[in-house]
């Protein structure tokens, strides 16, 4: 059992290391909007990367039919 | 023209807006190599600037369809004068803030409507991530705010509004006030808290685990060095994350003469401290427990509920702010009158007394003024409740808030801010709240008590045991204490409303205010608003009397839609959306259709308008339509066909009523239209007790004077005219699709359009009610088996907290039950 002078002040350690990481995530507003990101993820799959910043119009031929 | 030629499509509905399409005038377009078809020239500009993006993704995502767009200016790529006024310097330093992080780079809050899927919130954000000069877009999912990062050098906030509507959304910029500012503080810092002790609960107990199973072979140091290390990790979240319990206890306590009452804060801060100390004291002389990992556990379970009790009532907002959203930000000025035509588009806040502005069809007046010039319809439902337009003369005082329905006017403002009629409403409001019945919480009620005898029993616990065996006086006296901590019962009414609250928000009722569910349930009177609440406040076509031969209904339908056409009168749009439901073809008219303002339509040998005005005879209609507003359309031959427009019921709303009124509830139907509509919409729903021409002060005083005779008032309504009553009562719910102003002073906002929710929500409250009950009778029975067994010392300090732990899971657990409820 003599591991636990080790393992104990490295688990506070990792406490301490995981109560910065929440303090960052906070802080930077991880937690503003739990649902939001998952759905972006789905939807950023569909775009292909090559059309992604496209700024011109496409070649569209518009007739009204009457 | 009548029948329907064949249409060599595949598909025969629109691809953006999926309306039906009329095949003599479709727009085609090659989009995405394949050919689409569209209703209108808005619905084609929409998806074109989608697909020119390669965001054509959205239309596989989406789940509702789209809509049609209202007004094809907004799809030209020139940005409107109306936005263009965001862009002058003191509304830009109303709406946007320079960025913390970035220098030169300004923040803006746009709040967006029309949202109706994660589809729409993908659309929106990469189109605007698309701008030129824009760094970053947020959007929030649930609140449907997008925060957006730009560069004004770039790009202009009049520019981030228009490209919103480009593609079919309407974005408002959204004043972030102080209270916005707090309310994400206060969230952050509970959350932080919520964290620090769930990270402690979790790491104190690993340490407890050789206590929990009796390790033998753990040497002295080892126990000592766990039980230090879990002192250590205790000591923040007793610190840090209960620290603000501490502050509200002793301020709870310092005001104990002036209240009488001892909020929850105290027995749990007692509880905490008292637990915590006994176990630094044992572990500094090496005998007894420790508590850490009950302290610990219950922290953090506590502040779970707390945290999400916290994101719903941070949902409601004030007053003032709803305000601001419900009047326009800007407003066409004339440069100089009489003299001139010339306006220009400036932001209302840079308007002064005397000012003469222009209001178009369809905009909202945002100040209150007397018209000058004109004859005005405007809708005033808003302000007083009357479903039907109200005509005014020039001379008549015009109220902001109210719309303006046909014809462009000219007023000159009287009264500015915070003197008009909607921010008097608006003061009432905020009145109202501050006065608002306290809710004392069951739990709390009992709390009180209970801390007088946990101390008496501990107290007698110490002093008898002094004279038995003064060695385990202090011992035992700590494990009554311990055994016998409020955790339960603090949990037992916080964790069932935090799950009832999950469980209808999924329904289409957001509770913003947290006693709802709990409230709801001992309602005994129910006050409702009519129009927008009871009735959609949308007329729609009924009937339609063809009186002459050779015409049926659908021909005399087709010749009224073609002389509604591009009208946007209420009875004009319902006419228009009748003829697209049958798909009836309007006729075409030889000539353009002429409006006589209040009066009716005139194009050629046609009129179409009130019987007044047509100089007719009334003709007798039955029962069902008794209440109908009549169109009459005559020819130069004479009278061809009458139309019976009708205000519609809510779905869901004659259920409703009806459950409510097996419940035992007396309803009452309290509404600002006249006594008579009123009368014949109580005698449909089976109501008895009704009122007409009802002020927002009376029905302020109404729900007062219910609420003395010791009745609990439920309120439901939906315009600023109930904004007040609705603050005023015991518990009350805004319809969402109704004035912001009503939804500031609501406990709850309806976020569909049926009232089906608010049934579902009162089975639920009962449901909630009987948990709740069961929390507090588990707590109850728990400490009265526990505390006189710790009182006898017979029970072993760690079983004593245990015992705490899991008292209060199953109270946790409990409560959770109710989330399955809703499926």
């Amino acid at each position: 059992m003599e591991s636990l002078y080790l393992l104990i002040p490295m688990s506070l350690v990792v406490v301490a290391v995981i109560v910065l990481i929440l303090y960052w995530a906070v802080k930077s507003g991880q937690f503003e909007d739990l649902e939001g990101p998952g759905h972006s993820i789905l939807m950023d799959d569909d775009v292909s990367s090559t059309r992604g910043i496209d700024k011109s119009p496409p070649s569209t031929s518009v007739k009204q039919k009457e | 023209m009548n029948a329907k030629p064949e249409t060599p499509l595949s598909i025969d509905n629109c691809y953006h807006c999926g309306g039906d399409l009329a095949s003599d005038n479709l727009y085609e377009a090659a989009l995405g190599g394949l050919s689409r078809y569209f209703c209108c020239a808005g619905c084609l500009a929409i998806a074109q600037t989608i697909h020119g993006q390669g965001l054509e993704a959205f239309y596989t995502r989406r789940i509702p369809l789209g809509q049609k767009p209202d007004d094809l200016g907004q799809l030209t790529d020139q940005v409107p004068d109306a936005l263009l006024a965001y862009d002058d310097p003191v509304l830009m330093d109303r709406f946007t803030r320079a960025s913390s992080e970035y220098p030169g780079e300004y923040e803006t809050t746009l709040r967006l409507e029309k949202i109706r899927c994660a589809a729409c919130v993908w659309l929106n954000e990469q189109h605007l991530k698309r701008l030129f000069g824009v760094k970053d877009v947020q959007i929030n999912y649930v609140t449907q705010r997008a925060t957006v990062r730009f560069n004004p050098n770039e790009v202009h906030l009049s520019k981030l509004l228009h490209s919103v509507e480009q593609i079919g959304y309407e974005a408002w910029p959204f004043e972030p006030s102080m209270g916005a500012d707090l309310a994400k503080k206060e969230r952050r810092h509970l959350l932080m808290r919520l964290g620090v002790a769930v990270l402690g609960m979790m790491q104190v107990m690993m340490y407890a685990w050789p206590t929990y199973t009796g390790a033998e072979d753990l040497l002295v140091e080892q126990e000592l060095l766990l039980g230090w290390t879990s002192w250590a990790l205790t000591v923040p979240v007793v610190l840090y994350s209960a620290g603000p319990m501490f502050v509200v206890a002793w301020h709870s306590i310092r005001n104990f003469p002036k209240t009488g009452m001892l909020g929850m804060d105290v027995p749990v801060s007692l509880a905490i401290a008292l637990a915590f100390i006994a176990g630094t004291i044992s572990l500094v002389l090496g005998v007894g427990e420790s508590y850490f990992d009950s302290i610990t556990m219950f922290i953090a379970f506590l502040l779970g509920a707390r945290y999400l009790e916290l994101l719903a009532r941070q949902d409601a907002q004030g007053g003032a702010e709803a305000l601001a959203k419900q009047l326009p930000a800007t407003c066409d000025r004339f440069e100089d009158y009489p003299n001139t035509d010339l306006t220009k588009s400036v932001p209302v806040v840079r308007c002064v007394l005397g000012d003469v502005l222009r209001i178009s069809p369809g905009d909202v007046i945002p100040v209150d003024g007397v018209l000058l010039s004109g004859e005005a319809s405007l809708n005033e439902a808003i302000l007083s409740g009357e479903s039907r337009s109200v005509s005014k003369k020039v001379g008549d005082v015009l109220y902001a808030g109210s719309h303006n329905i046909v014809s462009p006017i000219v007023m000159r403002i009287t009264v500015l801010g915070q003197g008009t009629r909607i921010a008097g409403i608006a003061s009432l409001l905020d009145k109202a709240l501050l006065a608002k019945p306290q809710v004392v919480g069951l739990a709390e009620k009992w709390a009180g008590y209970f801390v007088v005898f946990l101390m008496a029993a501990a107290g007698l616990t110490a002093i008898a045991w002094y004279f038995l065996d003064p060695l385990k006086a202090w011992e035992t006296a700590v494990a009554v204490l311990v055994a016998s901590c409020p955790c339960a019962l603090s949990l037992a009414t916080p964790a069932a409303m935090a799950a009832a609250q999950g469980a209808i928000t999924k329904l289409g009722l957001l509770v913003v205010r947290g006693h709802v569910m709990e409230t709801l349930a001992k309602a005994t009177d129910l006050v409702i608003d009519k129009t927008g609440t009871l009735t959609t406040g949308h007329p729609e076509l009924k009937t339609i009397l063809a009186l002459r031969s050779g015409y049926t209904e659908q021909q005399v339908l087709a010749i009224a839609a073609a002389m509604e056409s591009g009208q946007k009168h209420p009875l004009g749009l319902a006419i228009l959306e009748a003829a697209e439901k049958q798909q009836i073809q309007p006729v075409i008219l030889n000539q353009a259709p002429v409006s006589e303002l209040g009066k009716g339509l005139h194009s050629g040998i046609y009129q179409l308008g009130a019987r007044q005005w047509l100089n007719l005879e009334p003709i007798s209609i039955d029962q069902e339509n008794e209440q109908a507003s009549l169109i009459y359309l005559k020819d130069d031959q004479g009278l061809l066909a009458v139309f019976a427009l009708l205000d519609t019921p809510r779905p869901g709303a004659m259920e409703f009523i009806q459950q409510v009124q097996a419940r035992g509830i007396q309803v009452h139907l309290l509404s600002g239209d006249d006594q008579q509509t009123v009368a014949w919409w109580a005698r449909y729903f089976g109501i008895e007790d009704h009122r007409g021409g009802a002020l927002p002060e009376d029905k302020f005083s109404f729900s007062e004077a219910l609420q003395k005779e010791g009745k609990v008032v439920w309120a439901v309504g939906d315009g600023v005219n109930d904004a007040p009553f609705l603050a005023k009562a015991n518990i009350s719910v805004a319809v969402g699709s109704g004035a912001p102003l009503a939804q500031a002073g609501a406990d709850a906002v309806l976020t569909t359009e049926s009232l089906k929710p608010l049934s579902q929500a009162l089975d639920l409250a009962d449901k909630t009610k009987i948990i709740m009950r069961q929390n507090l009778i588990w707590a109850f029975v728990y400490n009265v088996l526990a505390i006189p067994i710790a009182m006898m010392g017979l029970v072993n300090p760690w079983i004593a907290g245990i015992g705490m732990s899991l008292s209060s899971l199953a109270v946790t657990l409990n409560a959770w039950r109710l989330r399955k409820t809703s499926e």
